[in-house]
C-alpha cells in the first residue's frame, strides 16, 4: 500500500450535478491516494459514469469542485485535463483501426514527446518511440501482435490496445470505465491479470468503474460505492463485502449484475 | 550485447533489406524505363504518352495525399493544377518573348497563390463534415472554370492562351545528336520535367513516412481519438491540404510547359478531376505508389482503345458487330474499369500490398 499520509492526487469537495430535476450524482466527496487503484461500484443508473465523467472533464458539475494534486480543474477541458496528466477510456474502444498495433501506440508516444509537427524527417529516425511502444505493448501482454493491423483484434485486444494508448502518454492517472465491458468470459482474466501488472508496478493510480463486484474485490485497494448519486461507502475490499449497507444497495436496491 | 526485440530485428532488417528489395528493383526498373524512353521511342507520340503518364501520376499522388493518407475528399484539386498551369502560361504567352525569369515567376507566383487559396479554403470549409467540404471545394472549383471562361481579355476565355518556353526549352531548339536521337528542345524539357517530377514524388514518399505524415494516418482513421491524444487536427489537416496543392499546382506549371497551351478544358475542367479520381481508385486509395499506377492504366487506355477500331478492321475486316463494338471504345473502357474494381477491391497496387502482407503472415 503507498503512504497514506500522502496528500491526494484527485479528490472531489461536494461534487453535484443535475441533469433537469433529477440528481445524478448527489454531494459526493472522496480522495484517491497516488499510486493505489481504486474502484467504482455500484447498481445500474447509480451515477458511476456520470461521476467519472465530471473527473474527466466531459460533463461540468452544477455545485463542487474537482482537485487534481491540490489544484481546482473543475473549469479545465478534457483535453486540458489530458495534458496534466489525466488519462481516460471509454466504453466504446477507440482506436486507429487501420494503423498496425505498434503505430497505434507509436503516434501516442509521438504526441507525448511534442514532435508531431515534423515533416522532413522519416519517423525511423525516431526509432526510440517505436521501442518505447513495444515495451507499452509488452506490458499490456499484446507485444505478440504489434504488426498486426489493429481491426483485426478481438474486442478483448482492442481493450488492451486502448489502454497501451493511454499508457504512452504516461499519464499520472488513468481512468478506465468498465475495462471488461462487452467483453467475453474467456477475455476477462487477460484484463484483469493486466491491470493487476499495472497497479503493481506502483507507478500510478487508477481508477476504475465496474459493474462486477467479484471481479474487482481482489483488484483494488479501495473501493467506492455509488448509490442513486450518493456515496454510500468508500473503504478496502473486505469492509465493502461486509457492510450492510453495500449488501442492500445490492440485494435490495439494484441489480446485481452476474 | 541485450536481447533484441523484434521490433528492432524487424527494423535491421528492413534497413537492410532497403537496396535490395524487389520493390526497390522495380523502382529502379520503372524509373529507368522513363529515363530511356526518348532514346528507344524517339516520336513525339510516345514521349507524350509517358511524359504524361508521368505528370498524372505526381498529380495523383498529391491528391492521394489528401484523400488516402488524411481522408479529405477536395473535388478543388484539379483546380490548383490549373492555378499552376495558368499561372505559367500567362507569364510566358502574355509578356512577349519568354524568358526563363517568367518562366521562374510563374512558378513563383502559382505557389504563392495556391498556398493562400488552400489555406483560405483550410479556415473556411474544413471545420465542416467531410461531404460538405467536398462541396465547398466543388463550388470553387467551378466557380474557378467559370472565371477562366469569363475573364477572356485576361485568360483568353475559351480559347486559354497559347505559349512557347525559353531558351532551351523551346520546341526549334537542337543541340545536336546523342547516341543518334536529336536532343532538342522537347527531349530537354522532357528531362527537366521528369527530374521534377521525380523529386516531388519522393518528397510526397518522404512526407507520408514523416512524423507528420505518420499522424495524419492517424487523423483519417479516428480524428477525435487523435484529437485527445493531443495532436490538434485542424492545423494538420490544413497542411496536408497545402502540401498536396502545392504540387499540384507545380505539376499543373510542368505540363503546360509541355503542351503549350492552357484552357479551361484541358487543365481546370470536371472531366481532369473524374479522371484523378479514376486513378486514384484504380491504383489504390494511400498507397501513393498507386498513383503511378491508376495514371498508367487510364493513359495508356486513352491511347491504345481508339486505336482497337483500327486494328479489329484489319483482323477481322468480315465482322461488322466487332468494328462497332470498338468504335465505343469508351465501353470495354468501362468494362475494364469494372474488372480492376471487381478483381482489385483496394485499387492494383493496393490488393497486391494486402496479398503479399496476409501471404507473409502465414
Amino acid at each position: 500500500m503507498a503512504d497514506s499520509n500522502a496528500p491526494p492526487i484527485i479528490e472531489t469537495r461536494d461534487l453535484t450535478i443535475r441533469f433537469g430535476g433529477h440528481v445524478a450524482v448527489d454531494n459526493v466527496n472522496f480522495s484517491l491516494q497516488p499510486f493505489t487503484l481504486k474502484s467504482i461500484i455500484g447498481p445500474n443508473g447509480a451515477g458511476k459514469t456520470t461521476f467519472f465523467n465530471m473527473l474527466t472533464g466531459q460533463y461540468k458539475p452544477s455545485q463542487g469542485s474537482v482537485l487534481f494534486k491540490g489544484r481546482d480543474i473543475t473549469g479545465l477541458s478534457p483535453a486540458q485535463r489530458t495534458k496534466l496528466g489525466m488519462g481516460r477510456s471509454f466504453q466504446l474502444t477507440n482506436i486507429f483501426p487501420e494503423l498496425t498495433v505498434l503505430e497505434n501506440v507509436r503516434v501516442a508516444v509521438q504526441s507525448r514527446e511534442g514532435f508531431g509537427f515534423n515533416f522532413w524527417r522519416n519517423f525511423r529516425h525516431f526509432s526510440h518511440t517505436e521501442d518505447e511502444a513495444y515495451a507499452t505493448l509488452q506490458e499490456v501482454f499484446l507485444d505478440g501482435k504489434w504488426r498486426a493491423t489493429s481491426a483485426e483484434l478481438t474486442h478483448g485486444e482492442k481493450r488492451k490496445l486502448e489502454i497501451a494508448i493511454l499508457l504512452a502518454l504516461k499519464p499520472e492517472i488513468l481512468f478506465l470505465d468498465e475495462p471488461t465491458a462487452g467483453m467475453s468470459q474467456e477475455e476477462v482474466p487477460a484484463i484483469l491479470e493486466m491491470l493487476g501488472k499495472i497497479k503493481d508496478v506502483r507507478d500510478r493510480t487508477l481508477l476504475l468503474v465496474e459493474h462486477k463486484m467479484d471481479m474487482i474485490m481482489s483488484l483494488s485497494d479501495t473501493i467506492m460505492v455509488l448509490q442513486e448519486g450518493r456515496l454510500i461507502a468508500d473503504g478496502e475490499p473486505e469492509e465493502i463485502y461486509k457492510s450492510e449497507a453495500v449488501q442492500e444497495a445490492y440485494l435490495g436496491g439494484g441489480t446485481v449484475r452476474d | 550485447m541485450v536481447e533484441q526485440t523484434p521490433v528492432q530485428v524487424f527494423r535491421s532488417q528492413e534497413k537492410m533489406g532497403r537496396f535490395t528489395s524487389p520493390a526497390f528493383y522495380l523502382k529502379i526498373a520503372i524509373l529507368a524505363a522513363f529515363i530511356i524512353t526518348p532514346f528507344l521511342f524517339p516520336s513525339f507520340k510516345s514521349l507524350d504518352l509517358v511524359l504524361k503518364i508521368m505528370i498524372f501520376a505526381v498529380l495523383v499522388a498529391s491528391f492521394d495525399i489528401l484523400l488516402g493518407y488524411t481522408g479529405i475528399l477536395s473535388f478543388g484539386h484539379v483546380m490548383f493544377f490549373g492555378i499552376g498551369a495558368y499561372s505559367v502560361a500567362l507569364l510566358l504567352g502574355k509578356f512577349g518573348e519568354p524568358t526563363y525569369a517568367f518562366l521562374f515567376l510563374g512558378f513563383v507566383i502559382a505557389i504563392l497563390v495556391t498556398t493562400a487559396l488552400a489555406l483560405l479554403i483550410s479556415f473556411l470549409s474544413l471545420r465542416v463534415k467531410a461531404i460538405f467540404f467536398a462541396m465547398v471545394t466543388l463550388a470553387i472549383a467551378e466557380f474557378a472554370i467559370i472565371l477562366a471562361t469569363k475573364l477572356s481579355s485576361f485568360t483568353g476565355g475559351e480559347d486559354g492562351i497559347i505559349m512557347s518556353t525559353p531558351g532551351i526549352f523551346k520546341v526549334s531548339f537542337n543541340m545536336g545528336s546523342f547516341m543518334g536521337v536529336d536532343i532538342t528542345g522537347r527531349v530537354i524539357t522532357y528531362y527537366f520535367i521528369l527530374v521534377i517530377c521525380l523529386i516531388l514524388f519522393m518528397l510526397m514518399a518522404r512526407f507520408i513516412q514523416s512524423p507528420l505524415g505518420r499522424v495524419m494516418q492517424a487523423i483519417r482513421d479516428n480524428e477525435p481519438r487523435a484529437e485527445a491524444l493531443g495532436y490538434k487536427t485542424f492545423v494538420f489537416k490544413a497542411t496536408s491540404i497545402c502540401f498536396g496543392c502545392l504540387v499540384s499546382t507545380i505539376v499543373g506549371g510542368l505540363y503546360v510547359m509541355w503542351v503549350g497551351y492552357a484552357n479551361p478544358e484541358s487543365v481546370l475542367g470536371v472531366p481532369i478531376m473524374l479522371d484523378v479520381l479514376l486513378m486514384v481508385i484504380i491504383g489504390g486509395m494511400g498507397t501513393l505508389y498507386g498513383a503511378l499506377a491508376g495514371a498508367a492504366f487510364l493513359r495508356l487506355a486513352y491511347t491504345f482503345l481508339p486505336d482497337l477500331q483500327s486494328l479489329a478492321q484489319d483482323l477481322l475486316p468480315n465482322l461488322h458487330f466487332v468494328h462497332t463494338m470498338m468504335e465505343r471504345w469508351l465501353l470495354i473502357f468501362g468494362i475494364l474499369f469494372i474488372l480492376v474494381v471487381f478483381f482489385f477491391p483496394k485499387g492494383i497496387i493496393g490488393t497486391i500490398q494486402n496479398y503479399l502482407k496476409t501471404r507473409k503472415a502465414v
